[in-house]
């Protein structure tokens, strides 16, 4: 041909560029690990790790800091907001792969997802001038007649109810989770091959027990990873939790109770730290956030990939 | 009771409670919905949208600076987590698509996706906000950026393995080097996903509020100034909802609702692209 | 056959990742501006083999070559060798049309464009020629800046063939290109290549042995990664040496 070609370096260049762009996912999280960790290092110093997380002290004047009530809040809210949420999830899931007419079927799966789509400080908003007064006037005093004077579940139920505490930041989140934790156990319903459905049904079973003795099963692991998965979400919310939990440092075995979790400290203190010993233990609590939810999300994303695997043989 | 009805009856209850669980979902769907929709809209007025904000109980005031901020952020952050994002996918779906590298960065990748947004926010505070000494647009925008990098990424790594291979090895079969390849032949098939990725990424950021209160801050005067703190949207309405005054709140409501407006509608014109451009 | 052969591959043996050994010592001369076909059942290597002619494998790693093959003179496996410059000598029609992204004119021009070509005058000539030798000018030129994909399947196979065509190649390999067409256009495309070998050393895999029997000059039968047969097509389909050709031939022609 008339035109001479040579080797490209322009191509040697492009796949540089990508590599970079690529690499900086590694390079940003581990940033954010060393950056925290640095940032943190004053307070790691002062209180160590241990001595730090059993610490219930949250107290700027006298510069003690622990995270305990920090994390209590953070696993307690995370863990109601699951108890409401997974089982709703799951028969979201059911509903729409199984039950729905097909009609239905697209919408509903849509609204889910336009659910996970809004913002979490739309869930703030709401939850503050909606669901918490409506908590404080109705539900909570409800919850407290009727469960109120039993022995030790009693506990739970103590105080005055004024919208603004666990209970309340716990729902608003449980319904933050929940298109979250459905979408993903729909599509491994999904994955349930058809052939073994239909040899379910062909032999009697009805629809619940092939979703029972078949589909759960078959799709429990990936079910498993996007529960993970919701959780770890649920420890990192920030807005939806920061309007209705009040951020109260103190461990309460009542759910009334105004609480805080490692969020919601950071959000409403961490531009009003005002000495490097405040600061340091409010990125050590980031940190301790970050660790914790990386790890989660780690371990949700390994349960999800063996299920992958599992279901494509 | 018969087996039989036994098992029909548990059949039944457990399709209702499904059904109801279905229900309780959407319940709460509306419920929000219809809650943003009903309180925003009373205080969509011109001003909202024209003025700055008046001293706490005069009349009129608006948030054209918290519009104004929102935007430039989310633009700005948009112009340095696309890049990144696309050209990362493509790393991954190109040249090192099969390998090690590309299922850990992958991995890595969709752990970012949910690394709480607050503790990027620390990270940025403590990377471009304490070594400069003040709050910053530009770090707003990074902080967001960086919430984007990793949605963007694995949206363009998928896209583009949906692109058929025999497309790229006819692009070779005419002696065209790996670059070229990408950007003139792959790219083209892939556009449409690689934007609706890219919508979906700026209708996530838009709304995140958390790493926003450390980087951009808050500002209650107009500014365009990106090396300055910056008003955005979702910020003001977490001052605004917190703070003591009804015309606060209203305000609140009506920037909830544009927002939810905006990201509802990207969202849905992003999934209606997928379905439109991949059915067949 | 007088003539120095277009290619010859001597002694060449495949080896896809993980050390699976698809080709022989595979030996072929094939010959300038004729048509060769290489049948054979599925997985026999057919395929393999013609994309050795344009190392194709080197886009997927651990692929291994052994052996030469020489074009032009020169031995094509050698690790230095220009793969962009080998491609756009040696181009390749795929089995299911495979138009880009882009309009009519633009799917042709992109070829001529990656060898520096940039005078629009000059493009749309090329372009026009190109699509004249593939017998869709006619159908096309009306909608020459419409998308590539609002022709049906077989004029995007013709439209791949004029794409390859375009950048002036010696040898075009032809991967099943009709297996995804109707009879008509299967038709158009057959006297095509039949048409096409006075300007260029045609090969064609095929697994529909009367279009083998239509369209070469030479035929190569393959199985397990070697050469059983290979001879004028003609001999190969009524008279072949070998037993095994023989029962393949006579097991799916007539």
């Amino acid at each position: 041909m008339a035109v001479p070609q040579k080797k490209d370096p322009l191509d040697r260049l492009f796949m540089i560029v990508t590599a970079t762009a690529a690499i900086s996912v590694i390079v940003i999280l581990t940033g954010i690990f060393v950056v925290l960790l640095s940032e943190s290092s004053l307070a790691i110093s002062r209180f160590g790790f241990f001595r730090f997380l059993a610490s219930t002290d949250w107290n700027p004047v006298t510069e003690s800091f622990g995270a305990a009530t920090a994390v209590f809040g953070t696993i307690v809210t995370t863990l109601i907001a699951l108890l409401i949420a997974v089982p709703t999830a799951v028969g979201i899931a059911v509903f729409v792969t199984e039950i729905a007419p097909d009609f239905l079927k697209g919408p509903i799966g849509i609204a889910i997802e336009l659910l996970a789509a809004i913002p979490s400080i739309i869930y703030g908003m709401w939850g503050l001038f909606t669901l918490a007064p409506l908590m404080a006037q109705h539900v909570e005093p409800f919850l407290q007649r009727t469960f109120g004077d039993l022995p030790i579940v009693g506990a739970l139920f103590q105080g005055t109810p004024m919208g603004i505490d666990i209970f309340s930041a716990s729902v608003i989140l449980s319904i933050m989770i929940i298109p979250f934790t459905a979408s993903i156990a729909r599509d491994s319903f999904n994955l349930t091959p058809a052939v073994v459905k239909e040899s379910a049904y062909g032999i009697g079973a009805t629809k619940w027990e092939v979703v029972k003795s078949v589909v759960l099963p078959y799709s429990k692991l990936g079910v498993f990873g996007g529960v993970v998965l919701s959780l770890g979400r649920a420890l990192g919310e920030t807005m939806a939790v920061a309007f209705v939990l009040g951020n109260n440092h103190v461990i309460t075995a009542s759910l009334f109770d105004a609480a805080s979790t490692i969020t919601v400290t950071l959000a409403n203190e961490f531009t009003e730290a005002d000495s490097d010993i405040y600061l340091s233990s409010l990125f050590y609590l980031a940190l301790v956030l970050f660790l914790l939810s990386f790890i989660i999300l780690a371990i949700a994303k390994f349960v999800l990939l063996r299920a992958e695997k599992r279901y494509s043989r | 009771m018969t087996r039989e009805q036994k098992r029909k009856i548990e059949n039944i209850a457990a399709l209702s409670l499904s059904s109801l669980a279905a229900a309780f979902g959407l319940f709460w769907l509306v419920f929000i919905l219809g809650d943003v929709l009903v309180h925003g809209i009373g205080a969509l007025t011109p001003e909202l949208f024209l003025n700055d904000p008046a001293p706490p109980g005069i009349e009129g005031g608006g948030l054209r600076h918290a519009f104004l901020g929102q935007i430039m952020i989310t633009f700005f952050a948009t112009l340095i987590g696309v890049p990144v994002g696309v050209l990362g996918g493509t790393y991954l779906a190109e040249y090192a698509r099969g390998t090690k590298l590309a299922r850990v960065i992958g991995i890595l990748a969709d752990i970012m996706v949910s690394v709480p947004s607050i503790v990027i926010g620390t990270f940025i505070y403590a990377l471009l906000v304490r070594p400069l000494g003040h709050f910053s647009g530009w770090a707003g925008s990074v902080a967001l950026a960086v919430i984007m990098i990793p949605v963007v990424l694995r949206t363009t790594e998928d896209m583009l393995s949906l692109v058929p291979w025999t497309l790229r090895e006819a692009a070779f079969a005419l002696g065209a080097p790996h670059y070229k390849v990408i950007v003139q032949v792959v790219y083209r098939g892939a556009a449409t996903g690689i934007l609706t990725g890219v919508l979906l990424s700026i209708a996530r950021v838009a709304g995140e509020t958390a790493p926003l209160l450390f980087t951009s801050f808050n500002n209650n005067f107009f500014s365009t100034d990106m090396n300055g703190p910056m008003a955005s949207l979702t910020v003001a309405v977490f001052q605004y909802a917190m703070g003591p005054f009804e015309e606060w709140h209203a305000q609140a409501w009506a920037a909830s609702l544009i927002i939810t407006l905006f990201i509802l509608t990207v969202t849905i014109a992003g999934r209606a692209i997928v379905r439109w451009r991949y059915k067949s | 056959m007088t003539q120095e052969p277009e290619i010859e591959t001597k002694d060449l043996s495949f080896y896809y990742a993980g050390n699976v050994h698809a080709l022989k010592r595979i030996n072929v001369d094939i010959g300038k501006n004729l048509v060769t076909a290489f049948i054979g059942p599925s997985g026999c290597g057919k395929t393999t083999l013609l994309r050795c002619f344009n190392r194709m494998h080197d886009l997927y790693p651990s692929n291994r070559y052994e052996g030469q093959i020489i074009f032009q003179g020169r031995n094509i496996l050698e690790s230095n060798l220009d793969l962009i410059r080998l491609r756009s000598s040696i181009g390749m029609v795929f089995q299911k049309p495979t138009p880009f992204p882009m309009t009519i004119h633009d799917n042709i021009a992109y070829g001529l464009k990656l060898k520096g070509l940039r005078k629009k005058a000059e493009l749309s000539d090329r372009v026009e020629k190109a699509l004249t030798d593939s017998a869709l000018w006619g159908e096309v030129k009306d909608k020459l800046h419409e998308s590539a994909y609002a022709l049906s399947g077989g004029q995007q196979q013709r439209l791949c063939i004029a794409r390859a065509l375009a950048v002036e190649p010696e040898v075009l390999l032809f991967d099943e290109p009709t297996s995804a067409l109707d009879p008509i256009s299967t038709g158009k495309i057959e006297e095509l290549i039949s048409q096409l070998k006075d300007r260029v050393s045609i090969i064609i895999v095929t697994h529909n042995m009367q279009q083998a029997a239509r369209v070469s000059d030479m035929t190569a039968f393959l199985y397990l990664g070697e050469i059983i047969e290979y001879g004028p097509t003609k001999k190969i389909f009524t008279n072949p040496d070998n037993k095994q050709t023989d029962d393949y031939i006579t097991g799916r022609f007539g």
